[in-house]
C-alpha cells in the first residue's frame, strides 16, 4: 500500500505536466482528489490493516494527501492565471476609439455668465433683480439725466415701440426697449428699500447689427445707494468682482469718462491677462471693460429722493463681453450668440 | 471722437520735460485715454529726399520708367546716383521726390501691411528702392494726381540725400487720443495742453493772437435771423490774398493731424478747427451775390450744392449761411461747391460762428453729411470761442497768404456772455471721493483748469466755469469729478463698503428659474436662447396676430420687427435651422415674452419651451416630455394634471394634452399640428412642452419629504394582457392598485400595437411592485395579489391574459 501512495504521488505529477486547462484540471482533479478519485479508493484500503499499519501507512496516506492539494492548488493558480490572461488578451478594446458622448444638456454661455457674475456679486450683499425690458423714456433716460436733445434718445440709437405711424406715448414718455440696465436704477430706488445693493441683470436692446454689435445683447448693472458712498468703496467693489471674476493677479484701472446718469463718471479697465496679448481687444495692456460712477445727484431727485441724504454708485458691464473677455474664447461674429445654432450652443 | 494731437504741437501751448509715454500715461488716467502713440520719424528709416536727374525709359515694361536719381551720400559713399524703377504717371526729370531705400518699411500702393523693402529687380531692371507715393509713407491725403509719386519739389529745399523725417520736419510724436463727447473743448491742442497742465504738470501758455486791426473797402453786411440757432456770428472780410499751396510747416501740420491740405486759406481754417476746436469757414467774397450773408432758415424744398459735389434738398428746420440769393452753406456742417476760396480767389470772408448743437445734429443726420465741424458743434461749443479763432485765422492768413483786413471785425451776438456759477464744498467732495484731500489742492486743480474762486465761507467756495467748458458744466457735482480726476483715481485707496449688507433674498421667480434651468440640462435638452425680436412673418406662421404684438417703430430689418409673444415661433425657426446639422435633439428655452396692455408698459412672462425633434419616437417624445413636467412637480410640490387636447388647431388631435396645475391650465404638451410644423419648413414631427411659468411659478416650492425606505425586500412581477387600445393607463392603474394595498408602484412597462395584436387591441405589460410591511411574503401570497389584480384587469376591462 505504501508503493501504491508513492506511486500515486509518482503518477500525479506526471498528469500534472499534461494539463493545459480548466478542463483538463478539474479532470485530474476528478482522477486524484475527487470523491472517488484514487486518493479516496487507496484510503478505502485503509481501514484492512491492523492498527499499526493503519497508523504508519496513514501517516504516509495524509502526507500524500497533503502534497497532493499542494500540487493541486499550485497547479491551479498557474492554469486560472494563464488562462484569465489568454482570456483579456482576447478581450482587446481599442482604447483610441472616441468616447461616447454623455447625454447631457448644456445652458447657454450668457446663462453661464450670468449665473457665474450674480453669484460673485451675491457674496458682497448684491441681489439680483429684474426691472422691465420694455421701458418708459422716463427710466431709461429721463431719470438718468438724458436731456431731450440727447443722440441716445434719437430714432437711429434707440428702439422705439410703435403705435400705428407714431412712436407709441404714455405718461412717462416714449415706450422703448431699454438700451441699458440702467432703467432699474430709478425703479430699484422707488421701491423705498435701503439700503440698496442691486443687480439688475437683463436683456437690452441697441439699434445696430454687425460682427461686433448685435441688437439683443445683456448687461448687468450694479447699484449701491447707502448714506455715504465714495469712489473708494466703488473700487473695492469692483477690484472685488474682477480678482474673483478674472484672476487674482488682474488689476483694476478707472479712467475719467462721461456718462450722464453719474458723476464722476469711469471707464473700467482691467489689467491684460498674461500671455494673451495677440487678442484684440488689448490696447496697451488694458481692457475696457465698462462703465461706473457716482451715482447723479438729479437721478436720486428723480428717483423721488433727496440727494443731500442719498448718495451711491453704480456700474453697468455687458454680460457678452466679460465671459469672451474672461474665457479667451474669440467669437468674430457675436451674431453666433443668439441664432440657436446647436454646434455652438453645445460647445458650452 | 478721437483726435491726432501731436506733441510737438500740444508743446507750443505747455512747458513741460516730460517725455511722451509718460505724458500719455498720465493723461489716459486723468484725461483723456491715449490709444496709440505714434514715433512718425522712426516709420521714415532709410527714406530720404531724391532728385529726379533723368527719366529713361524701361526697356521692358511700357509703364515703367528708370529714374536716375541723385539720393546724395545715401547709398554710395562717392555720391554716385542710383536707378529706380517707377510707374509714376507724373515723374519728371527735376522733381524732388521721396526715396525709399532698401530696409524702409512701406505700404505699397497704400493697401495692405507694411513691408520692408528689400533691393529688387523689376522687369529685369535692378531698382535701389522706390519713389514713394504719399499713401505708401502714411500720408494718404497729401495733395498727388491719382498714379502719381508724391512731387515734393515746391515743399522741399533739403539737399538730396537727407532724412526725409529731417526735411520735413517729422520729429514729432502723435498722440491718437479718445475724446469723450462732453469735451469738445478737449479735442483741439489748445484743450488738451490745458488739461495736461493740471493731470501732468508744467505751466500752460494762453493763446494770445493779436487783436484784429479794422480795414477798409469791403462792406461786409452779415444777418442772423435765427439767434437762437446762431447765438453768435463773427466775420471778416479781407483783400489782397494769395491763394496756393500751404508752405510745408503748415502742410505737415495739417498731414499729421489727419487733414488734407487744400490751399493755404483753406489749411488755416482746418488748422485752427484742431488747434482752438472752433470750426471757421472761408468764402470767396466775390461769389456772395449782394455781399453779404444771411443766416437764416432755409426755404423747403431749396436746393444746395455742398463742397464735396452733391445736391442737398434741404428742409425748413435746416439752418443755413445764405446770400442775398441763395444758401452758401448750411450751417455748421458743410461749405457749398460754389463760394468755396480757389486759386483765384482775391477776396476772402471769414467765418467763425456759433451754431446750436442738435440743430447741427439733427440737419448732419437728415443729409447724411458729416463734416469735422459738424462733428465738433454738434458736441456744443461755447459762444464765446469765436473770437480768438477769428483773431488766429487772420493772423496765420497774412502770414501765409499776405493781403490786409478790409472790412469792420463783424459780430452778431444774441445776449451778452455770462459765466456760469457753482458752489463747491470741499467737506462733501472728500466725503464722495472716499479720503481726505486739502481745500488747497483742490481749487488748485481747479483753477490750473480755467476755472476762478471766490470764497463764500467755510469749506464752500464760489466756482465760474471758464467758457470753453459752459456746455459740459452743469452741477455743483461735475466739479468733485473734476477735482477727483486730477488727484487721480489710480492713486486712491479700495475697500468694500464698510456698512452691513442688506438682507434681502433673491425674488423666488428668478430663483426658480435657474433651477429649471439646471433640470433640463441634466435631463439632457440643450437652451436655445433667441432673439425677443422676431419677424411678422414668423408670428404670422403659428397664427399669432402681429397686431397683438409690441411693433417697434423703427425696426432695423424685417427680421425684427416685433417684440414676440411666444416662444414658439422662435423655437420653430431655430428646429428648422437645425434640423440639417443634427439628426435628431432635445432643446428648451426659458424666456420672456411681452404682451401689450392699453396705456402700460407690457406683461412681461416667463415662458418655458422643452422640445424634442428629428428622428425621436413619438411615444418616447412624448412621455419624456410629460416625465420633465411630472419632475417639476416631484421637485416642486406640484401636481400637474393632464386633459386630452382635442380640437386644438394648433395641436395634433390625438397626440396632446393641456397640463392645468390646481386647476388652472398652465401649458401644453404634444405633437405641433401638421400645419405649423410644415409652415416652418421642418421635415419631421416635433414635440413640444409649452408652459407658463409665471402663471404657476408662485405655486412651486422646493419640497423635501422623506418616506421611511423598508428594511423589507420588495418584489417586482410583470403582467402582461391584450385589451381595448384607447383603455388609458390611468384606468388602469387604480384598477391594479385595488388588488392589495401592498402595491406600491404600476409601472407601464410596454405598450405594443400591430400584428399579431388584432386591430383596435394593444398588448399591455404592467410591472407591479409589492412592498410587504410585516414580513416577507410567501409565493403563495404573492400569487394571489397578482392574479387578484389580473382578475379585475378581466373584469373591468376585458383585458386577456397574454
Amino acid at each position: 500500500m505504501k508503493d501504491e501512495l508513492n506511486q500515486l504521488t509518482q503518477s500525479f505529477k506526471e498528469a500534472v505536466k499534461s494539463v493545459q486547462n480548466s478542463d483538463s484540471l478539474e479532470a485530474l482533479r476528478v482522477e486524484f482528489l475527487g470523491r472517488k478519485g484514487r486518493l479516496a479508493e487507496l484510503m478505502t484500503g485503509l481501514k484492512d490493516l491492523s492498527v499499526e499499519a493503519k497508523k504508519e501507512v496513514g501517516q504516509l496516506a495524509n502526507s500524500v494527501k497533503q502534497e497532493l492539494e499542494t500540487g493541486f492548488a499550485e497547479l491551479e493558480g498557474r492554469v486560472r492565471e494563464a488562462e484569465g490572461a489568454m482570456r483579456e488578451a482576447a478581450e482587446w478594446i481599442d482604447i483610441s476609439a472616441p468616447g461616447t458622448a454623455p447625454d447631457i444638456g448644456h445652458l447657454h454661455i450668457t446663462t453661464q455668465a450670468i449665473a457665474e457674475i450674480a453669484d460673485i456679486f451675491k457674496e458682497i450683499g448684491f441681489t439680483r433683480v429684474r426691472h422691465p425690458e420694455v421701458e418708459w423714456d422716463w427710466y431709461a433716460f429721463e431719470a438718468l439725466n438724458f436731456p431731450g436733445t440727447h443722440p441716445a434718445r434719437d430714432d437711429w440709437e434707440t428702439f422705439f415701440i410703435a403705435d400705428g405711424e407714431k412712436p407709441m406715448v404714455g405718461e412717462k414718455g416714449r415706450m422703448l426697449l431699454t438700451p441699458h440696465t440702467s432703467n432699474g436704477q430709478v425703479r430699484e430706488m422707488e421701491k423705498g428699500e435701503f439700503p440698496i445693493r442691486m443687480l439688475n441683470i437683463a436683456k437690452t436692446y441697441r439699434r445696430e447689427n454687425d460682427p461686433r454689435h448685435i441688437p439683443m445683447f445683456h448687461q448687468f448693472e450694479g447699484l449701491y445707494i447707502h448714506e455715504r458712498a465714495s469712489i473708494v468703496e466703488l473700487k473695492g467693489v469692483l477690484d472685488f468682482f474682477v480678482k474673483r471674476f478674472f484672476g487674482e493677479d488682474r488689476v483694476v484701472r478707472l479712467r475719467p469718462h462721461h456718462f450722464r446718469f453719474t458723476e464722476p463718471s469711469f471707464e473700467i479697465d482691467i489689467s491684460a491677462e498674461h500671455g494673451r496679448e495677440s487678442s484684440k481687444m488689448f490696447k496697451d495692456g488694458w481692457h475696457e471693460l465698462g462703465g461706473a460712477g457716482m451715482v447723479h445727484p438729479n437721478v436720486i431727485r428723480a428717483a423721488g429722493l433727496d440727494p443731500e441724504k442719498y448718495c451711491g454708485f453704480a456700474f453697468g458691464f455687458g454680460v457678452e463681453r466679460v465671459m469672451a473677455m474672461k474665457s479667451g474664447i474669440n467669437i468674430d461674429d457675436l451674431r453666433i450668440m443668439y441664432r440657436n445654432d446647436l454646434r455652438f450652443l453645445k460647445q458650452f | 471722437m478721437n483726435i491726432l494731437a501731436s506733441y510737438e504741437w500740444i508743446r507750443e501751448y505747455l512747458k513741460i520735460d516730460a517725455d511722451a509715454r509718460a505724458f500719455a500715461n498720465e493723461m489716459s488716467t486723468k484725461s483723456m485715454s491715449v490709444e496709440h502713440i505714434d514715433d512718425v520719424a522712426a516709420r521714415f528709416a532709410h527714406i530720404v529726399v531724391g532728385e529726379v536727374l533723368e527719366v529713361l525709359p524701361h526697356p521692358n515694361a511700357d509703364k515703367l520708367r528708370i529714374a536716375v536719381t541723385d539720393v546724395g551720400t545715401a547709398v554710395n559713399a562717392g555720391g554716385e546716383s542710383v536707378e529706380i524703377v517707377c510707374g509714376g504717371v507724373n515723374l519728371a526729370a527735376g522733381q524732388r521726390v521721396v526715396v525709399a531705400l532698401p530696409g524702409a518699411r512701406v505700404r505699397w500702393h497704400g493697401e495692405g501691411d507694411l513691408i520692408t523693402l528689400g533691393p529688387a529687380k523689376i522687369r529685369g531692371v535692378e531698382s535701389c528702392g522706390m519713389i514713394c507715393a504719399p499713401e505708401e509713407i502714411g500720408f494718404e491725403k497729401a495733395p498727388c494726381p491719382p498714379g502719381g509719386i508724391w512731387d515734393v519739389t515746391d515743399l522741399i529745399d533739403a539737399p538730396a540725400g537727407t532724412p526725409f523725417a529731417d526735411a520735413f520736419g517729422l520729429h514729432e510724436t502723435v498722440f491718437d487720443l479718445e475724446v469723450t463727447t462732453n469735451r469738445p473743448d478737449a479735442m483741439s491742442i489748445v484743450g488738451l495742453a490745458r488739461e495736461a497742465a493740471a493731470a501732468v504738470g508744467g505751466e500752460f501758455v494762453a493763446p494770445n493772437p493779436p487783436a484784429i486791426v479794422a480795414g477798409s473797402g469791403i462792406d461786409l453786411k452779415v444777418s442772423v435771423e435765427n439767434t437762437e440757432l446762431c447765438p453768435r456770428y463773427m466775420a471778416v472780410a479781407l483783400d489782397g490774398v494769395k491763394v496756393g499751396p500751404s508752405p510745408a510747416w503748415l502742410q505737415k501740420k495739417i498731414l499729421l493731424s489727419g487733414h488734407r491740405p487744400i490751399n493755404n486759406i483753406v489749411d488755416i481754417t482746418n488748422l485752427i478747427l484742431h488747434e482752438y476746436g472752433q470750426p471757421m469757414h472761408a468764402f470767396d467774397y466775390d461769389t456772395l451775390e449782394g455781399g453779404e450773408i444771411v443766416v437764416r432758415e432755409a426755404k423747403e424744398g431749396e436746393a444746395f450744392v455742398a463742397l464735396d459735389g452733391n445736391t442737398y434738398k434741404l428742409e425748413a428746420s435746416h439752418l443755413v449761411i445764405a446770400d442775398s440769393a441763395k444758401p452758401v452753406a448750411v450751417a455748421g456742417v458743410m461749405g457749398g461747391l460754389g463760394s468755396g476760396v480757389g486759386e483765384k480767389t482775391t477776396r476772402i470772408v471769414f467765418e467763425a460762428a456759433n451754431f446750436n448743437e442738435v440743430s447741427v445734429r439733427k440737419t448732419a443726420r437728415a443729409l447724411n453729411l458729416y463734416s469735422d465741424s459738424q462733428l465738433l458743434f454738434e458736441k456744443g461749443l461755447s459762444p464765446q470761442a469765436p473770437e480768438l479763432a477769428l483773431r488766429r485765422v487772420v493772423e496765420l492768413a497774412l502770414q501765409v497768404a499776405g493781403g490786409r483786413v478790409a472790412s469792420a471785425v463783424i459780430d452778431c451776438e444774441a445776449e451778452s456772455y455770462k459765466p456760469l456759477t457753482f458752489t463747491f464744498d470741499a467737506d462733501r467732495a472728500r466725503s464722495m471721493i472716499g479720503m481726505h484731500l486739502e481745500t488747497k489742492q483742490m481749487l488748485g486743480y481747479l483753477e490750473t483748469l480755467g476755472f476762478t474762486i471766490a470764497a463764500i465761507g467755510g469749506e464752500i467756495f464760489s466756482v465760474t466755469v471758464p467758457y470753453w467748458r459752459d456746455k459740459d458744466i452743469e452741477h455743483d457735482i461735475d466739479l468733485v469729478e473734476e477735482v477727483a480726476r486730477m488727484y487721480g483715481y489710480g492713486n486712491l485707496p479700495s475697500h468694500l463698503p464698510e456698512s452691513a449688507p442688506p438682507r434681502k433674498a433673491i425674488a423666488h421667480d428668478l430663483l426658480i428659474e435657474d433651477a429649471l434651468k439646471a433640470l433640463f440640462k441634466s435631463a439632457g435638452y440643450t437652451e436655445f436662447y433667441s432673439n425677443s425680436l422676431v419677424s411678422e412673418d414668423q408670428l404670422k406662421k403659428f397664427d399669432l396676430n402681429p397686431d397683438q404684438a409690441l411693433q417697434l417703430h423703427n425696426a432695423l430689418s424685417s427680421d425684427m420687427t416685433h417684440m414676440r409673444t411666444s416662444l414658439i415661433p422662435s423655437v420653430l425657426t431655430g428646429i428648422e435651422e437645425n434640423q440639417r446639422r443634427v439628426e435628431s435633439a432635445k432643446i428648451f428655452e426659458l424666456s420672456r415674452v411681452y404682451t401689450p396692455r392699453a396705456g402700460d408698459l407690457p406683461t412681461e412672462s416667463t415662458e418655458i419651451i422643452v422640445a424634442q425633434f428629428g428622428k425621436v419616437s413619438a411615444r418616447a417624445a412624448w412621455l419624456e416630455l410629460k416625465g420633465v413636467v411630472e419632475e417639476i412637480g416631484r421637485q416642486y410640490g406640484a401636481a400637474f394634471g393632464f386633459e386630452r387636447l382635442s380640437g386644438d388647431e394648433k395641436w395634433h388631435n390625438t397626440r396632446s394634452a393641456s397640463v392645468a396645475l390646481n386647476g388652472n391650465r398652465v401649458g401644453e404638451l404634444g405633437q405641433l399640428a401638421t400645419r405649423y410644423q410644415e409652415a416652418f419648413g421642418i421635415e419631421s414631427p416635433v414635440f413640444l412642452l409649452q408652459l407658463r411659468l409665471t402663471d404657476f411659478v408662485d405655486q412651486l416650492q422646493l419640497q423635501r419629504v422623506y418616506a421611511p425606505v423598508s428594511e423589507l425586500q420588495s418584489i417586482t412581477r410583470d403582467i402582461s394582457v391584450q385589451l381595448s387600445r384607447e383603455t388609458p393607463f390611468a384606468a388602469l392603474e387604480p384598477a391594479v392598485k385595488s388588488a392589495s394595498t401592498l402595491i406600491t408602484q404600476v409601472a407601464l412597462l410596454d405598450e405594443y400595437t400591430g400584428a399579431p395584436i388584432p386591430e383596435g387591441q394593444k398588448s399591455v405589460t404592467l410591472s407591479l411592485t409589492i412592498q410587504p410591511t410585516e414580513s416577507a411574503l410567501t409565493s403563495e401570497a404573492i400569487e394571489s395579489i397578482l392574479s387578484t389584480a389580473t382578475k379585475r384587469l378581466q373584469t373591468e376591462f376585458h383585458a386577456t391574459l397574454r
